[in-house]
Formats: structure tokens, sequence, C-alpha cells
């Protein structure tokens, strides 16, 4: 070996250690294959070079020194480069073209990484051996340093990713807990839409909720109207699934046409309600499956949340709806009178059974004079709150028309106007009273049109139909007809409301007329208070197990 | 429950709003109401200098974004400035630098309104 030799050898030796040194305490690959080009061009005095590496398949340019960009970018579509390197035509036509002549592959023990290609040395002089072999021996290095320095990069990306993933998780078990929170639905819509502009710079959207078939613009960058006209052109409750911009161009040209590219649906328990659409983002990002799935997860939350609220809203209000019914029921107990009068002749007991709703049976026994008592039963149609308003009404003009000593037949007249004036929608009230007399034992009666109270005598019955039309149906037009009994000692009158003889069995069967009345003819011989009880548990075991739907009212009359 | 605040500067006709605590779905609508403040005073220019603010969440990034195109089209911006770098990395993640400037110190992001 001459000195010269050995000059160059350590010369080589020095910047291979110093090349190894840098590229290794680097594990930047832009870094690495930076200072891989200086070396070679140092080295060999070369003016251009490209390094190419695998990625994930396909070849491109990792860095290069002395081309123009047009010659970087134009480097052809090579397949997977490995051990064996075959260049494809295409491949040594571009490197022909762009007069790097000098080829060596990159390989690391494990892999193939890819190849370096350098021009024509400035003294024109081709590459030795000698050179050949320097530069495979910096590849070597190069190709661990490039290894690790892919590897980190990857680890950066993957760590990027987790990162993303954290992100996304922390903002779902926030929003989690904020929906719950809060309780006004625009809230819920502001910060749902926050969540979806921060995660993906978004600006324009439209948050959309279907109500009772209505659409609800919650958020939006475009107009009701707009919005509107174009999704009732679609059927939209049926989207279940995200639609991406693809699709969405095919299925929804006109949402496309908003610049809208995402559609996610917001679904519970697999019914769609409502959709979320969004417009591009802003770094021009496609949205991948997993941005989808973050759409669908924020929207799920959101829509339950929606519901939720909703749900306690009606809660509340049908609470607060009975509530009142037990008020008015409360109210219409109290109108019912809560002792009755005893006579001398008479002996009357009376029953009422309200239904689980309010109902507006009415039924009264008030004392006018020292001699005589008014007896009253009604039934106003319907029920629920208004029937109930009414018989308040029925009671009270009552109360104070037995004041004004008129005869029964005219006093009904006026009740007839009177109720008329107050009720609008279609309700009525039948109505039957009678004025009891306790001293000459007679019974002088009106029915506006109740169903005819009995009178049982020696076995026989006799309907008390006396009078005219049912209350509150138009003015009185045709007089009442009154109707005066004299009673005799073992009579009984019974008056009561269709709860009685339209009480259900299981079959559904009426109770009926005919029942009733033989039942009452087999305890014709009993007291009041005896018919009443007997007649009640009559009617609970026929309606055994079914629930009552209608107030049952009764007074029996049981003469001394 | 999580602890946020503003308080807002005037430094000629660039406003500076620091954040103060954190910054996530429950506090977002605080922040929102500060900038809707500001548009209203039509205060374009903003600063928010984000040196005291300890935590954000995308729920809080996306108040930056509802308030954006406002304040642009009205030839104002909103610049970020002195963020600790775990707030920083969502903004990162979320690819906030792409429409958005940042400084390292709130003096950099006013004087860049002034040079304008």
């Amino acid at each position: 070996m001459t000195p010269t030799d050995l000059t160059k050898v350590q010369r080589n030796l020095s910047a291979l250690v110093e090349f190894s040194r840098i590229v290794n305490s680097s594990l930047n690959l832009e870094f690495t294959l930076n200072n891989l080009l200086l070396s070679c061009f140092g080295k060999f005095l070369v003016t251009r070079g490209i390094v190419v590496l695998n990625d994930k398949g396909n070849s491109k340019i990792y860095s290069s020194k002395g081309l123009s960009p047009e010659i970087v970018e134009s480097f052809p579509q090579v397949k997977y480069i490995n051990e064996d390197i075959i260049i494809d035509s295409k491949l040594s036509e571009y490197l022909k073209l762009n007069k790097l002549i000098f080829f060596q592959k990159i390989c690391s023990s494990r892999d193939c990484l890819g190849f370096i290609a350098l021009g024509e040395k400035i003294n024109k002089t081709d590459y030795s051996e000698e050179e050949t072999e320097f530069l495979k021996t910096i590849l070597n290095i190069a190709a661990t340093a490039i290894e690790n320095s892919i590897f980190i990069q990857e680890l950066k990306l993957v760590n990027r990713n987790l990162d993303s993933r954290i992100n996304r998780l922390n903002s779902l078990f926030e929003l989690s807990k904020e929906f719950g929170i809060i309780n006004q639905e625009v809230r819920i819509g502001k910060l749902l839409l926050y969540s979806l502009l921060g995660h993906f710079m978004i600006s324009n959207y439209s948050i959309v909720l279907f109500e009772n078939k209505e659409l609800i613009l919650l958020e939006s960058t475009i107009t009701h109207e707009k919005i509107n006209s174009v999704l009732s052109l679609y059927d939209i409750s049926k989207i279940s699934q995200p639609i991406n911009s693809v699709n969405m161009k095919k299925e929804f040209p006109l949402l496309s046409g908003f610049g809208f590219e995402l559609i996610v649906p917001m679904s519970l328990q697999n019914v769609t309600k409502g959709i979320i659409l969004l417009g591009k983002r802003i770094n021009n990002i496609d949205y991948t499956e997993d941005d989808i799935e973050f759409v669908s997860s924020v929207g799920s939350l959101a829509i339950v949340s929606f519901e939720n609220k909703k749900l306690f809203k009606e809660a509340l209000e049908k609470q607060k709806l009975e509530e009142e019914l037990e008020i008015a029921k409360t109210i219409q107990q109290k109108l019912l009178p809560s002792k009755l009068p005893e006579l001398k002749n008479f002996e009357i007991a009376a029953l009422s059974v309200s239904s689980k709703q309010v109902g507006g049976d009415y039924y009264d026994v008030i004392k006018l004079n020292e001699k005589d008592y008014v007896v009253a039963i009604g039934d106003v149609s319907g029920k629920g709150v208004p029937a109930s308003l009414l018989m308040a009404n029925l009671q009270a003009f009552l109360k104070s028309i037995c004041k004004q000593g008129l005869t029964i037949d005219s006093a009904t007249g006026v009740i007839n106007d009177l109720v008329t004036e107050n009720t609008s929608d279609g309700r009525f009230i039948t109505f039957f009273w009678g004025i009891l007399d306790d001293e000459f034992k007679s019974f002088k009666y009106v029915n506006a049109g109740h169903n005819p109270p009995l009178l049982i005598r020696n076995n026989k019955i006799q309907r008390l139909e006396k009078g005219g039309i049912i209350l509150g149906v138009m003015k009185t037009f045709t007089p009442y007809l009154q109707e005066e009994i004299f009673l005799q000692s073992g009579d009984l009158i019974v008056l009561f409301t269709d709860g009685i003889t339209e009480a259900k069995n299981l079959e559904d069967e009426d109770f009926s007329d005919e029942r009733f009345e033989s039942f009452l003819l087999s305890l014709s011989d009993e007291n009041s208070t005896e018919i009443i009880k007997k007649i009640g548990n009559e009617i609970s075991d026929y309606t055994l197990g079914q629930m009552q739907s209608d107030d049952i009212t009764l007074i029996v009359i049981k003469v001394n | 429950m999580s602890d946020f605040s503003t308080t807002i500067r005037e430094a000629g006709d660039v406003s500076i709003i620091e954040l103060n605590g954190y910054l996530d779905a429950h506090t977002a609508p605080q922040l929102e109401s500060a900038f809707s403040d500001l548009i209203d005073k039509k205060r374009f220019k903003i600063v928010a200098n984000f040196e005291k603010l300890k935590y954000i969440s995308s729920a809080g990034l996306g108040v930056f974004m509802a308030f954006i195109e406002t304040i642009r089209s009205n030839n104002g911006d909103i610049k970020l400035t002195t963020m600790i770098p775990s707030v920083y990395n969502i903004f990162d993640l979320l690819g906030f630098p792409l429409l958005y400037e940042f400084f390292s110190t709130e003096k950099e992001a006013i004087d860049k309104f002034n040079q304008q």
C-alpha cells in the first residue's frame, strides 16, 4: 500500500465515521437522506442525484438535489423495488434522460429500502470500483439510519393518531356529561355544532331534527326555506346510514349542490330522528370512516339528550294534568251531598261511584221548606274537566232556582235556558228532578231526557217519563210537562244513571235494563239502604275485573 | 365544575381576549358570548391570549370556528398567542394551524394587525 493509498483509505474511513455519526444521531429521514446525497456529492464530485424509497408498494423520490422540480415530478410509477432489482424500462429511460448514470440499491440486513441514483462526475470520469465499494458501505450505514427514521416517523404518526382518538373519546365523554346536564334544546344544538366545527373545521353545515313530520332546523348556514324545499323532496327519515359525497351526488344531487359532502343520520333505536349535514372541510381532507363514526356518535348522544328532554317535558305535563284531574275530581265529589236529609214518610238512600276519570254524574236532595224536598239526578254528556264544570254549573243553577218559588215545570224551562246559554260545544245534560211532599206523600216530577226512574208498586214497574227534551240542546220552546204521583206505603222509586245499566262484564255485555228491573223486583221488600247495598254488590260482581268506564249513581226512595 | 373566565383588554383597535382556566363543552358558551359581544361592538381585530388557559376541548375549538367567518368578512381576524404545549397540541391535532395564525407572544400578534 503506497502512502497515497493510505491517506485515501484514511480519508474514506473518517468520512464514513463522520457520516455514520451524523445520520445516526438525527433519526430524521429528511436530514439523513440530505446528508447521504451531500456526502456522495462531496466524495464523487457530482451535482445531481436522487434517493428513491419504497413506500407501501410504490416507489417515490424522497430526496433529490440538482434536479428541477419538474424532473422530480415526472418520476415514473415504479412498483416495489426488491433485492434483485430489475429496472423496468420506464425507470431506466427516466434515469438515462436525466443523466443519472450511477445506480445503487439501498438495502438493510432485513429489507431492500430503495436506491440512490447519481449523475455523472464533474470530471466526466467513470465511477471506479473503489468508489462503488465506498458507496455500498455508506449506503449500508444509511440503510440502518433510514430504517430507524422511518420507524420513528411511523411511530410519530401512530402517536398522533392515538392522540386524535383520545381527543375524540374525550370529546364524547365530555359531551355525554354535558348533554346530561343542560336542559335547553338550543344549547344542545349549539354544543353539538361546536364539537363538529372544532373537530372538522367546517364552514357549511345544517342540523335538522324531525318532529311530528316537521323539519326543525337546529343550526344551519343555509336558510330554512332552502333546506326545507330540498329535504321535502326526499323521505329523509329513511336515511339510516351515513352517506358520503360520492353517494350523495347520486342520491341527493340537490344537497350536493348546497356544498354538503356528508349526511349522518341521528337515530335512536333504529329510528332516524334527525340528520347532520356537513360541508367540505376547510383543510380539504375527505371525511374518513373514523370521522363519520365520530359524527355519528356525537349525533346519537345529542339525539338521546333531545329525546330525554322531550320525554321529561311530556311526563311533567302529564303529571300536571293528572294533578288537575285529581283536584277536579275532589271538587266534584264535594258537589254531591255528603249527608241526605231524614224525612218522615220516606227513606232515601243514594250510591255514587265515580269512574277513574272525572265524570259528569250528579245527584242532590235539597230541602225546600218544612215538607218539600227536591230530589234530582243528572248525567252530563262526555267526561273530563269540561263535563264536571258543566255539572258544577247545573248544581249552582239548581240551588238558586229552588229559592225562586217557581213550579217545577217552568223551573225546568229556566234551567234549560241557562244550560243552553252556557254550553257551546254540543254538550248536554239528561236530567230528572222531582219534589217529594213529606206531608201528603206525593211526588211531582219533570224528566228532561233522563233514563226514566222506576216506580215499583205491587211488583209492577212504572216508568217516570213525563217531561221534555234534554237540557242544553236548544232554548225552551215547548214547555216541559210535569206529573204528580200519589204514593202508597211500600212504593219504591229508583233513580239511576246509565252507568248501571251499561256496566259491562268481561264479555263486554251490558248489565241491561231487563236485568236491573228484575233484580229490583226481587228486592222490593227490602229497605232503601239494603237495596242500594245489594245493587252495588250485584254490579261489582257482574263487572268483575272490568274497568268501570262510567260513573254510577243511584237513588232509592222507599215510602214508609 | 370547571372554571373558565375571559378578560377583555384593548390595544388601539385590537381587542385582546385573555382566556383563563378550562375551556370545554361546559364553559364554551362563556367564550361564545364574549365573542358575540366583541362582534356587536364591531371589534373585529381580536388577539386571543391563551397564557392562562390550562385545557381546551374540541367544543372550545368549535367556538373559534363559529365566529371566524363573520370576523374575517369584516376585515378582522382572530390571532392566537402564548399557548402551553398541551393546548397547542389540540389545535395542531385538529389542523387549526392551516387556518389560524399562532404567535408566541401577544405583542407579535398585535404588531401583525398593525402592520396590515
